[in-house]
């Protein structure tokens, strides 16, 4: 239905109701013919006078804002017929409390790295006493070892985070499987929220809201697993490296003044150790001799 | 949930409306008379009729939820009339992202202390990994839904803006 003499066609609202839409229809401005589901949607959850109902108590400024939250939530609202917005705000949460419980577990992970990263820093200060003991009591490594101290300590500073890791892997499971077994979403329609949570990503937004959310979902618990895993990853490593031989001589130098920690380290460095000490012990009566 | 079909009280919709409360009552076994501001709200944002549609529209094991969502919807409106739990959803989605951001921030800087300066190759396998999830967190920006307007309106992305902080009591 258009206007009298005018060549602009009446808004969605006053289609759908078939009436004439003048110059000072209220919904005209946001309700363009062109998207007749937009008007659907809002009249089918709140109806053309529960909405004027709304903004006639508003300033003018904050009608647009108004009426753009009533129809996101009528949006919503087709999309979950039973959920509604009140279904997104409960997973928002959600995703809140596990992207503040992640952070919790890293910044401790955190803290523990700072402070064995502070611990080492001391322990290389202090280390060349503890050689000059060694070579006194004549167990001194070969002369190239010094030059490689400083790789020794790694795997003594990432094995023991394998405990801790195994904590944070456990902890990430439970919490995750806690709100899982939780009945915010107490639903007997499982098979509906994921597909309208992702229907609505897809549809709505071409963006990486979609992704950004199944990344939120699947990937944050795994980023930590998988530096985990990649810690014992990292020990074969170690044991391909050149300078081995001297890493291990230099590692009893370790075990000399931390027994206990180093024992409860990786057991294949150790086993390394026992197959090489003949021939690093062949080595230094070739060259200790002074 | 309180069922008035058999008792002699009728629910708080058939109160609020000032009518008999039948046994058939579709509102009955969702508004107890003793919550009877649920059913009020619900009928100043929605209207009773449009409430009784949605909920001849799901099916009867879903009502429950439909009606609590419903309801908080409407309590939303009237503390925020712009906003609504629109807002709140808002809100929320800016938390999750900061939340992202600070994780992305502290995950970086767990990576420099467990493969510190002395590691080789495999700091880019780390890098690569966490550049790739650090990538898919920075490229989340709106919100959930799209635009209702086309061109020179206010679009639901620039909410992130306004979203939340209008708790204004208008009426």
């Amino acid at each position: 239905m258009t206007l009298k003499g005018g060549t602009s066609h009446a808004c969605a609202a006053c289609k759908y109701q078939r009436r004439r839409c003048s110059a000072e229809c209220p919904l005209a401005p946001y309700f363009p013919a062109e998207q007749p589901k937009l008007f659907q949607n809002a009249h089918k959850l709140f109806g053309v006078r529960n909405m004027l109902k709304i903004l006639e108590h508003l300033e003018p400024s904050q009608k647009n804002e108004a009426m753009w939250s009533i129809i996101c939530q009528a949006n919503i609202r087709d999309k979950s017929p039973v959920y509604g917005c009140w279904g997104i705000t409960r997973q928002l949460q959600y995703q809140v409390l596990l992207a503040e419980e992640e952070l919790q577990a890293v910044n401790a992970q955190l803290e523990m790295y700072r402070q064995q990263h502070q611990q080492h820093q001391q322990q290389i200060s202090s280390m060349p006493i503890d050689m000059t003991s060694q070579l006194e009591l004549g167990m001194a490594p070969p002369s190239n070892a010094l030059s490689l101290f400083n790789h020794t300590p790694q795997p003594y500073n990432v094995v023991p985070a394998l405990p801790v890791t195994q904590q944070q892997q456990s902890y990430s499971n439970s919490s995750k499987a806690g709100y899982n077994s939780s009945a915010f979403m107490d639903t007997k329609d499982n098979a509906a929220n994921p597909f309208w949570v992702q229907h609505s990503f897809a549809n709505n937004n071409n963006n990486s809201m979609a992704t950004f959310q199944s990344q939120l979902a699947a990937s944050q618990p795994l980023a930590i697993q998988q530096v985990v895993q990649d810690y014992d990853e990292m020990h074969p490593f170690f044991d391909t490296i050149d300078d081995r031989q001297s890493y291990i001589d230099s590692k009893e130098a370790y075990e000399s003044s931390s027994e206990e920690s180093l024992k409860d380290t990786n057991q294949s460095i150790e086993h390394v150790a026992e197959n090489e000490l003949k021939s690093a012990a062949a080595c230094f009566s070739l060259t200790s001799v002074n | 949930m309180a069922s008035s079909s058999y008792s002699n009280s009728p629910c708080a919709a058939c109160k609020f409306l000032r009518r008999k409360c039948m046994p058939d009552c579709i509102f009955a076994p969702y508004f107890p008379p003793e919550e009877p501001q649920k059913f009020a709200n619900v009928h100043k944002i929605f209207g009773a009729s449009n409430v009784s549609k949605l909920l001849n529209e799901v099916l009867p094991h879903q009502r429950e939820d439909a009606v609590n969502s419903l309801a908080y919807e409407a309590e939303a409106r009237i503390k925020d009339p712009v906003y609504g739990c629109v807002g709140a959803i808002s809100v929320l989605q800016r938390h999750v992202l900061r939340l992202q951001k600070e994780l992305e921030a502290t995950n970086a800087d767990l990576m420099r202390y467990a493969c510190n300066e002395n590691m080789p190759a495999p700091t880019s396998q780390f890098g690569r990994r966490m550049g790739h999830g650090a990538g898919s967190y920075g490229q989340s920006s709106g919100l959930y839904y799209s635009s209702p307007w086309n061109n020179n309106q206010p679009s639901c992305e620039d909410s992130q803006e306004r979203g939340g902080e209008g708790n204004n009591m208008q009426g």
